[in-house]
């Protein structure tokens, strides 16, 4: 049935050679995987044994892939007795337990190889179209109950009171030079938004509301976008700008970049910082926390195979720019910190949630797609000093509240029950508009679930008062201002208290598909910056760099420029 | 003069000469040269840090700058000198075979020049081979730098072919009058030379002049180099399907500028005046009118494009542009060459070659200084315009000033040396001027007249 007989593939030499130009794509080796294919074949026609086929690549698939859990051929020969195995089973091997996502599965094995391998066995049954079809999702499908990470921010602007904190938290966290502002921070006036005369500081102009609005500015936090589809790398010359594949954060390989700066140059959002002299602290002096002696822990993220320099400050040369902490996502400042970053974990009033955009608990996506109800949520577990209220937790509500109280004596139980804070019928009204407008999701076992699960410890609150008061009835609706209890109503009383933001992507029309999502007013394309609530400089933060390095310059002559 | 002969002897006297006027004038380039390499020296111990550059965005700086202008401008010199010997062969313009090779070395020389350019540029020239050929074949199919970087390379393998092929027939039949101590550079570039390759060769340079003269426009400093820019969408200042042909005019205004320069020095110094004759002055100068046309025109369609109801960044940007006090000297420079140059046609007693000279200086500054501006006004005016401190500031430092007397002194080595070992002006072109064809001074070219 084959096209011709040199070739080892029923569809002949031209598809063979196809195929092992895909291989010679990866960076793995494509002889191994085309011998591999061969051999497989020849399993399919009876002419090897699939133990021997193990057998005679597991050295080879050690020593290119780090790793084989292909079975042994002890364990496959008790494996055998129980499944009747295929050559595709063989290869699914590649996909490990099966919780690895597809992007990791098709790195093992070489997209080529999963192309080459179960092509070649789907032509034993299905001839040479179906084939074709099959190879095409290989070596791991689309139906991974996992998808893949893709880490990213929702930031409420409207929650930002411009302290600036972020900013210093992202310098001391990555050693960053003065003016190497990886996160800004401003404060920002257009055609339809105005702010009040700057620069007097928080409390004069920053005026927190019971339940809403961080500051009286528009403020925009602007880290990179982490873009999709990021113009910096697609221009790169060197691969140095690269999105990492398991978790599609976009970074810059400090030991490949050659300082052309067309990264900086493409960029529309303005996020690079180049590295144009010596770092202000000295390689040694970044450190590592699990070991200070090694700044390696901190400075090198883990990759698939190896490690990359792509963390903290840049050395002399090179470009770089917000990195989302690579090394607190691979645990290695402690698992707590994986899912966080250091502007998230600083942020006063919680305007910055870190987490998986795609995956429906992070705290990112809860914030993205429900802003009200997080929003009430972030209001009502937060610690922030202007939010005296408070949420009771069961129990304490088990202590004070009995069988004998209405509503009324319930609240006023509870207020009772903290001497400094609040509790009032509009937490319960929050508490009760965020009960009816919830899904319920069970945290489980995600990283950076925050959101879920306070909302989880209010609800749990909610609960038990309910087990005192009856919060369904008519009366009780009404008192809350929930009228007849619908979703509607709830959001809408929610909506009172936090306001309901409109959402934006940064330069949407630019393509480049930010996995950054804002909350607030976008800044028009007449927006320009203004005096914001916190000054730089009392933030210890120098922004405009370029008086740095004007000291430096050559020839400088002050105040002259093209 | 015109009636003098020209002789194999003229070609071969800057081989055969040695004058203090030389010496002094290598000195010069030399110094020049060092200068710049002390100061690069200086930028590589130091970082980038020692030049006027800066981060834009917050940082309030320029990314790019002179080394960047500095660089597309050489390039275009580059381009536009071999796209000049291209079409004196490919269109059998005869008038111009005394000055083609000189053409086809100021290719070599501004090639030299931009290349070297890319390695001052760098954070990290040391990792040129390592990161850049290293993922070559992921970054090709994204990276207009590497577009760039490979079309470069391309063109300085068909220019260096192109001078190496038609140098054999000249090396060869005046091997005898060339000096002996270079004897073995002239063996191997006449390695396997025969008679009978003559022809084929001049077949080989004419296919050769003809994919210069299609890669032009369609990936040389038409295509590839503009879209190092144009194909941004964030900086409205360089996006827009106008640029190629801007770069192309650019680049032929600055090679025929370049050009009549360096002919003009080999003139007076050797005595050419019948081989580098008045005519090829007054024809360079109408080309040279005629690009200056064109690159204000598409100019005026850029700004144009802007000002009259362009979207807010574009308006921003062609506003600023319009009003930049270089860029109307700029312009005012040109547009006033264009003048003269329309007008010595219409009254011939206008021209001098001193005039000559003037004009083609004044373009060569008028494109630097809109190459170096254009490339600042990108970060001066994104379209994510929010920033206090964009646009931000930047003026060269000395160090990249001394850049451009540094190339400058490198490409004028380069003649200096080159005059010294082949003969710069093309036995061809002896050949044809003595009489093998009737017209010789008197040709006319209907493009030209017109």
């Amino acid at each position: 049935m084959s096209t011709d007989d040199e070739s080892f593939h029923p569809l002949g030499n031209e598809w063979e050679g196809e195929l092992e130009s895909m291989l010679d794509d990866t960076e793995y080796d494509s002889q191994l995987g085309m011998d591999m294919a061969r051999d497989a074949m020849r399993v399919t026609e009876g002419e090897l044994s699939e133990a021997e086929f193990h057998e005679k690549y597991h050295d080879d698939v050690m020593e290119e892939f780090g790793e084989d859990e292909r079975p042994t051929k002890e364990a496959y020969e008790k494996a055998q007795e129980e499944t009747k195995g295929t050559v595709s089973r063989m290869l699914d091997k590649f996909d490990g337990d099966g919780e690895q996502t597809r992007r990791e599965a098709m790195k093992k094995m070489g997209v080529g190889a999963a192309a080459v391998g179960v092509g070649a066995w789907g032509t034993v049954d299905d001839g040479p179209e179906a084939s074709v079809a099959e190879g095409g999702h290989g070596g791991g499908t689309e139906t991974h109950e996992h998808p893949d990470t893709q880490w990213g921010m929702t930031i409420d602007l409207e929650r930002c009171d411009g302290c600036l904190t972020c900013m210093t938290a992202c310098q001391q966290e990555n050693d960053l030079d003065q003016g190497v502002n990886w996160m800004y921070v401003m404060a920002w006036e257009d055609r339809n938004h105005s702010s009040p005369d700057g620069g007097q500081g928080l409390v004069d102009s920053g005026a927190y509301t019971d339940f809403n609005m961080g500051s009286d500015f528009n403020m925009l936090v602007r880290p990179c976008q982490h873009c999709t589809d990021a113009p910096c790398e697609k221009v790169c010359p060197t691969t140095a700008r690269h999105t990492r594949d398991k978790d599609g954060i976009v970074l810059t390989d400090y030991d490949v970049c050659i300082g052309c700066r067309y990264c900086q140059v493409a960029c529309p959002y303005g996020v690079n910082y180049f590295q144009w002299e010596d770092p202000s602290v000295e390689y040694e002096d970044i450190d590592g926390l699990e070991n200070p002696e090694d700044p390696d822990e901190i400075t090198h993220a883990e990759y698939e195979h190896g490690e990359r320099w792509v963390d903290s400050r840049a050395p002399r040369g090179v470009m770089s720019k917000c990195t989302f902490c690579p090394s607190m996502q691979d645990g290695k400042q402690g698992d707590e910190q994986v899912g966080t970053t250091a502007c998230e974990s600083a942020c006063p009033p919680n305007a910055i949630q870190f987490g998986d955009v795609n995956d429906e608990k992070s705290d990112s996506y809860q914030h993205r797609e429900h802003p009200v109800k997080s929003r009430a949520v972030a209001h009502l577990s937060g610690d922030h000093i202007s939010s005296n209220r408070y949420v009771p937790g069961p129990e304490t509500v088990n202590e004070t509240l009995s069988e004998s109280d209405d509503i009324e004596s319930a609240i006023a139980a509870l207020d009772a029950a903290n001497e400094s804070r609040t509790f009032d019928e509009e937490v319960l009204s929050m508490m009760k508009a965020i009960d009816i407008v919830s899904e319920r999701l069970e945290p489980g076992d995600n990283k950076n679930t925050t959101m879920i699960q306070n909302e989880r410890t209010i609800l749990d609150s909610l609960d038990a008062i309910q087990g005192y008061v009856d919060l369904e009835s008519e009366d009780a609706l009404d008192t809350l201002n929930l009228d007849d209890g619908s979703e509607e109503n709830a959001r809408f009383q929610l909506q009172q208290y936090v306001g309901n933001p409109s959402s934006f992507n940064l330069l949407d029309h630019i393509g480049t598909n930010p996995n950054v999502t804002y909350l607030g007013a976008e800044p028009g394309s007449d927006a320009y910056q203004v005096d914001g609530p916190t000054k730089y400089e009392d933030a210890g933060l120098l922004d405009k760099r370029q008086e740095k390095l004007d000291d430096e310059t050559v020839g400088h002559i002050d105040g002259v420029s093209l | 003069m015109s009636t003098k002969e020209p002789t194999e002897a003229d070609i071969l006297r800057p081989i055969n000469t040695l004058t203090k006027k030389y010496f002094v004038l290598y000195g010069i380039a030399t110094l020049a040269l060092l200068v710049f390499l002390a100061g690069w020296a200086y930028q590589l111990q130091e970082g980038l840090v020692v030049t006027g550059l800066g981060d834009w965005g917050s940082g309030g700086g320029s990314t790019w700058g002179l080394y960047i202008g500095a660089f597309i401008w050489w390039v275009g010199v580059a381009h536009g000198g071999i796209i000049l010997s291209a079409a004196v062969r490919l269109l059998g313009m005869d008038r111009y075979m005394p000055i083609a090779r000189l053409a086809e070395m100021t290719t070599i020389g501004g090639l030299s020049a931009a290349g070297f350019y890319i390695l001052v540029h760098m954070g990290r020239p040391d990792r040129m081979v390592t990161s850049v050929i290293g993922h070559y074949h992921i970054t090709v199919n994204n990276s207009p730098l590497v577009w760039d970087v490979t079309v470069i390379t391309a063109y300085f393998v068909l220019s260096a072919t192109y001078l190496g092929l038609t140098l054999r027939y000249d090396v060869s039949r005046l091997r005898d009058q060339l000096p002996d101590r270079f004897e073995p550079i002239y063996k191997i570039m006449t390695l396997g030379y025969t008679k009978q390759e003559d022809e084929i060769i001049e077949r080989m340079v004419w296919w050769l002049a003809a994919a210069v003269i299609i890669m032009a426009p369609l990936l040389l400093h038409g295509g590839v180099i503009p879209w190092l820019f144009a194909l941004l969408p964030a900086m409205p200042a360089w996006t827009g399907g106008i640029q190629g042909p801007m770069f192309l005019s650019i680049a032929l205004m600055s090679a025929i500028g370049g050009v009549t320069i360096i002919s003009y020095a080999f003139r007076r110094a050797y005595d050419w005046d019948h081989i580098i004759t008045d005519d090829i002055f007054r024809g360079l100068l109408l080309w040279l009118g005629f690009f200056t046309l064109l690159f204000l025109w598409f100019q005026l369609q850029f700004v144009l494009n802007g000002v009259f109801l362009g979207p807010n960044a574009k308006a921003v940007s062609a506003e600023a542009k319009l009003a930049h006090p270089l860029y109307q000297g700029a312009m005012f420079l040109i547009f006033s060459t264009l003048v003269y140059i329309f007008l010595q046609t219409i009254r011939p007693s206008l021209f001098s070659k001193k005039r000559a000279l003037l004009a083609s200086g004044i373009i060569l500054t008028g494109t630097l200084t809109e190459k170096v501006l254009f490339v600042v006004e990108g970060f001066k005016h994104p379209v994510f315009d929010i920033y206090a401190n964009t646009p931000g500031t930047y003026f060269p430092s000395l160090i990249e000033w001394a850049s451009l007397a540094g190339t400058a002194g490198l490409v004028a080595l380069l003649f200096l040396n080159l005059s010294k070992l082949v003969p710069v002006v093309e036995l061809h072109a002896v050949e044809h001027m003595r009489g093998d064809h009737a017209h010789g001074d008197e040709a006319t070219e209907p493009e030209v007249e017109a």
